[in-house]
């Protein structure tokens, strides 16, 4: 079979109508159908293809540019501009994308992937980046993306679902942590809430001062990151991390608007985790935002609550070593915090002791770490020197 | 999760984990898994992420199938697939693989690389530790440690991993690589299961690091090889990666065209039974324990004071109690839970010698084959990661570092070692002052005796460990710890120098047997072998023309070539005298060790260095003899410090360059990168940076106090 249809390509718009009506046949089958997966396979790995070209031709035109002998952690792209992507026809990939944007496949997909065979879940992957990274030549803009933030930003929710399975999580992952490249697709995600119409709201009638109701998909990151099985909870946790880092000014705004809900979950659902994955990740998280220099406002706001440091505090007792030293680089941020709440300075005063028989011993195999020691023996002088009973902060109002 | 398991014995043990077999209650299946200890590991969260999400997105026959994976306490357990042949590595010990079973194996291998490579993935590590068999002889590849992921079909990697011997040329320039480094490893492993071992593998691994960008290609010879064999060992070993085949085209090559059937490959698997069967032995397989936590009470004094809330609700008590459970393996086997209840106690050895249980025996078929036996790899061998330098157990530098699977690379993987084994059957184990019995990492389950005379256990089992005779104790006189010293720290690397040196593999075989003997006369007797040095070099003082060629000066001092110029003989000590001084008072521990490794490095420094600086190291071992500068350095000899300054020397290893240095003394390393050779100078940039990333990894392998 495979064989005679070699010759006999599909056109385009064939190819994404096929695409479009085995997928929907996938979807509302409620046993696995071998035929219509099998078909759907070739159809999606051809419309990959078509996108990408394959490795063969790929590799032969490729040329060996001048790096710089430096070693670089991630995949190098020669030409992530798109002048790397000559051996596929412009035209051709453009029109292809087109209808796909026409026929709506991409949410389709997008809903579906985790009923997609094993290797076509990877394609599926792949033909979303290739028209998330789709950029006209000469345009700055990534247009497929623009046309999905603006009309189908139900495509970006569907894709974080893809974290309720298993199967869908990581290629799923793959797409959106690309995408989060763009602000929009932060605030997209961060912004999101349920509608009476099950659509997903238009990023131009967000107003950021109001509080979240944490039903959004944002607030969903966090059962996604404690449950779940060690790969999903751990995609779930990059993305998480991206949503929260990649874009500081945006970040910094909803955290303050939604500064206590956020803080009360991230430090019941992940800091006291039972997973020692998530707690881990988490607490190094927690000291990374606040200590961006975007996020001063927010920082403050969460140095000054008792309730905070006690949860910190817990963590240097902890018995595993690391979370000790995740937990040290957030406990430094109150103790070397100038102005210190009435709150904190109580504990910190009534565990003066505690602490200076406690501190000295903390970690101390971590001899070549001189950052650390730097900063103990400086917490230990802050601590020698805070005043016998808590005075009001100077810049208390 | 973990519930769902029960595991087994060991299979396998590095820095990055252990590895055990385990049988899937649900389903009867038996599986590898790796159990990785977050809270050691040095890695990064997310590297073993990466690993895992390469390996769930593959799914190929020729690839070890992943399962799933959890998290349980601080350990992550990876669930793999059990592979019960060993690694093609391991089946070599019996001798190396007939062209048939090559061609098969090659076979196997490219359709596995075809699958990676249109999925993006570059292996990077392809040698034989890391081809795995099923026990009817399926050929998997496994270990994806350092395999990568592209996110475009037309990147390119950049980084520097791989096992030095089975690198591309591409790979070592670091120019930018991509699927074509695999074929190149698949060629050079090809090699390698056809005769025994890798070409170069009698080279330093540093040097080869140089050898492979500027020699031509290995290539297959010798007339009991078919032409096509050799020439597709050619089309893997184009240096050129744009000429090199891919996958896809090698599939169509004769050689692997008329490769036989893969259940062919079953006759390998018995023959390595039918080997390891042969060597009596039995096996006392490590099992999987808990970890035990301190179960003392915390005291009052131990938790913090909020004034909100009592000390008693505030104890953590939700974790610790959590892992203070003892959770016993689930165990439906009442063997294995007799072996269970050994463990409990606590003063019970670590594998509780449960010889009168009925379960050594039923396991001894298992672990025979268990080899290699797991997905995940616990090849012997180690893999390279640069990132990955980690404290394992320090491993001396010894004769048979050739092969390159130990020393090759950063991240150290050890089988279950056979010298642990030993120790834990004889009731007196050797005295582990015995540093120079190298190897703890013995790279089989089967615990040779250790005085085994089987001639082929001597010689293919010594890839990675040297046979380890127990000899008689000998007393510790002074004149002992120099030769040790003399011998640790001069000769052998001198000996592995002039043997990576060597063009011909007369020359070559020559100087082994020389460098083996000597090691032996070290072993057996150190005192004796300081007192030939000794003699030696009284005797070469004693001949001015020899001596005055070996820069062996009747005077007494060293006579470096920088001094050449002055020819006088006060100048000359007086230069030397000065250059002690210094160096005394620069470090304080000096002895004549540190000031000559100063001196190297000082010499290495100069970039217009001949390759050959061994004979400065001999002079300091003679200054000592010499009759007018000996009671000054004979001294510095004797100085206090100077096992201080031993310790401190092991205790550096690992740490940052400058120590290096120090505690590199003899073995001089340094020349390696740092000596030019015609054609080569354009080197001198990549040289620096390869030199940096080795020496961190290398300083973890090869202490030499």
């Amino acid at each position: 079979m495979a064989f005679l249809f070699r010759n006999k390509q599909k056109s385009h718009p064939e190819l994404v109508k096929s695409t479009k009506e085995l997928t929907v046949r996938l979807s509302e089958d409620a046993k696995p159908n071998p035929k219509v997966e099998e078909e759907l396979a070739r159809d999606l790995q051809q419309m990959k293809i078509r996108l990408q070209g394959t490795p063969g031709t790929a590799l032969l035109s490729l040329t060996a540019p001048a790096h710089p002998p430096i070693v670089l952690q991630a995949a190098k792209a020669p030409g992530a501009d798109g002048s790397a992507e000559a051996e596929v026809n412009t035209e051709s990939v453009f029109q292809l994308l087109s209808y796909i944007i026409q026929e709506d496949l991409l949410y389709l997909l997008a809903n579906n992937i985790h009923k997609l065979p094993f290797e076509s879940r990877k394609d599926a992957q792949v033909i979303f980046s290739t028209a998330f990274r789709y950029k006209p030549a000469g345009a700055s803009d990534p247009q497929v993306l623009h046309h999905v933030i603006q009309y189908r930003p139900e495509i970006i929710i569907a894709l974080c679902r893809g974290y309720d399975r298993r199967e869908s999580a990581m290629p799923c992952g793959g797409v959106l942590r690309e995408a989060l490249k763009y602000d929009s697709i932060a605030a997209l995600l961060l912004y999101d809430e349920p509608t009476s119409d099950g659509k997903t709201r238009d990023l131009a009638s967000v107003n950021p001062d109001i509080p979240s109701s944490g039903q959004g998909v944002f607030w969903r990151f966090f059962d996604w990151i404690d449950k779940g099985a060690f790969e999903v909870s751990a995609d779930a946790f990059n993305t998480f991390r991206d949503i929260l880092t990649k874009h500081k000014a945006l970040v910094a705004a909803y955290l303050q608007t939604n500064f206590d809900m956020f803080f009360s979950k991230y430090n019941n659902v992940l800091i006291q985790s039972e997973s020692y994955v998530t707690k881990r990740q988490s607490i190094k998280l927690l000291g990374e935002i606040l200590l961006d220099r975007a996020n001063y406002s927010v920082m403050t706001q969460y140095v000054d609550s008792g309730e905070h440091l006690k949860i910190i505090m817990k963590l240097l007792r902890d018995d595993r070593r690391m979370i000790n030293y995740e937990g040290f680089h957030v406990f430094k941020v109150f103790v070397a915090n100038p102005n210190k709440s009435i709150a904190v300075q109580r504990i910190l005063i009534s565990n003066r002791e505690k602490l200076l028989r406690f501190l000295p011993g903390f970690l101390d195999d971590r001899t070549e770490d001189e950052q650390f020691i730097d900063e103990k023996s400086f917490l230990i002088r802050q601590i020698e020197q805070l005043p016998p009973a808590p005075v009001p902060p100077q810049a208390a109002s | 999760m973990a519930e769902g398991y029960q595991v087994l014995e060991e299979l396998g043990s590095g820095s990055f984990g252990k590895v055990y077999k385990a049988i899937e209650k649900a389903t009867g299946e038996t599986v590898a898994i790796k159990l990785i200890d977050l809270e050691e590991s040095t890695d990064e969260l997310a590297d073993i992420q990466a690993e895992i999400n390469l390996l769930s997105t593959c799914k190929s026959p020729w690839v070890t199938e992943y399962k799933t994976s959890f998290v349980k306490g601080v350990k992550l357990w990876i669930v793999m697939e059990f592979l019960g042949g060993g690694s093609a590595l391991d089946l070599m010990k019996p001798g190396p693989f007939s062209e048939a079973h090559i061609a098969i194996v090659c076979r196997e291998l490219l359709l596995g690389l075809d699958y990676l490579h249109s999925t993006g993935k570059i292996h990077r590590d392809i040698k034989a530790a890391n081809v795995l068999l099923t026990d009817a002889g399926k050929v998997k590849l496994a270990d994806f440690g350092v395999a990568a992921q592209l996110t475009n079909l037309k990147s390119q990697r950049m980084t520097f991993v791989g096992t030095p011997y089975w690198m591309a040329p591409e790979v070592i320039q670091e120019a930018g690589y991509d699927f074509k480094a695999d074929i190149w490893s698949l060629g050079i492993t090809a090699m390698e299961l056809a005769l025994g071992q890798p070409p170069l593998a009698g080279s330093h691994p540093m040097k080869i690091l140089f050898t492979i960008p500027k020699n031509p290609a290995p290539r297959l010879e010798g007339d009991q090889w078919s032409k096509d064999f050799k020439d597709f060992v050619a089309q893997c070993l184009i240096k050129d990666p744009d000429r090199r085949a891919s996958a896809k085209e090698l599939l169509r090559h004769r050689f692997i065209q008329r490769a036989g059937k893969v259940e062919a490959m079953r006759e390998l698997v018995e023959r390595k039974q039918m080997f390891d069967a042969q060597e009596e032995t039995t096996s006392h397989p490590k099992y999987y324990e808990e970890t035990m936590v301190d179960l003392s009470p915390r005291t009052e004094e131990d938790e913090w004071t909020f004034d909100t809330v009592k000390p008693a609700t505030m104890t953590p008590a939700r974790h610790t109690a959590k892992r203070r459970k003892m959770a016993r393996i689930p165990s439906s086997d009442a063997n294995s839970c007799a072996s269970m209840m050994q463990h409990l106690d606590l003063n019970a050895g670590p594998l509780g010698n449960v010889t009168d249980s009925p379960l050594p025996e039923r396991r001894r078929a298992s672990s025979r084959k268990s080899s290699a036996g797991t997905a995940i790899r616990v090849s012997s061998g180690s893999t390279p990661t640069a990132r990955r330098i980690s404290n394992v157990p320090k491993q001396p530098l010894g004769l048979d570092l050739t092969f390159g699977n130990s020393p090759s690379t950063v991240r150290h993987f050890k089988r279950v070692s056979s010298g642990e084994r030993r120790a834990a059957l004889t009731s007196n184990p050797p005295p582990p002052s015995n540093s120079f019995h190298p190897n703890p990492q013995a790279r089989t389950f089967r615990p040779s005796p250790p005085n085994s005379a089987h001639p082929l256990d001597m010689e293919v089992n010594n890839e990675n460990q040297p046979p380890a005779p127990v000899y008689p104790p000998m007393p510790v006189t002074k004149d002992a710890l120099y030769g040790r010293r003399a011998y640790g720290k001069v000769l052998d690397s001198v000996f592995q120098e002039a043997y990576a040196d060597c063009a011909s593999p007369h020359q070559r075989e020559a100087l082994g047997r020389v460098h083996q003997a000597w090691a032996h006369l070290d072993q057996i007797d150190p005192q004796g072998e300081f007192l030939l040095l000794k003699a030696m070099m009284d005797r070469l003082q004693g001949d001015s023309k020899l001596a005055s060629a070996l820069g062996v000066t009747v005077s007494p001092a060293p006579t470096p070539k920088q001094h050449n110029t002055k020819t006088s003989e006060t100048s000359l000590s007086g230069t030397t005298i000065h250059g002690t001084s210094t160096t005394r008072i620069r470090s304080n521990t000096t002895n004549a060790a540190s000031s000559l490794s100063k001196q190297s490095a000082d010499y290495s420094a100069t970039p217009t260095q001949t390759p050959f600086q061994t004979p400065i190291e001999t002079p300091t071992g003679t200054t000592s003899a010499s009759p007018i500068k000996g009671p000054k350095l004979v001294l510095a000899q004797n100085n206090p410090h100077l096992k201080s300054h031993r310790r401190r020397q092991s205790a550096f290893v690992g740490g940052e360059k400058a120590f290096g240095l120090d505690a590199y003394g003899g073995l001089d390393e340094k020349k390696l990168p740092g000596h030019v050779e015609k054609g080569m100078e354009q080197q001198g940039l990549l040289a620096d940076i390869l030199y940096g990333q080795w020496m961190q990894g290398l300083k973890s392998r090869w202490p030499l106090s």
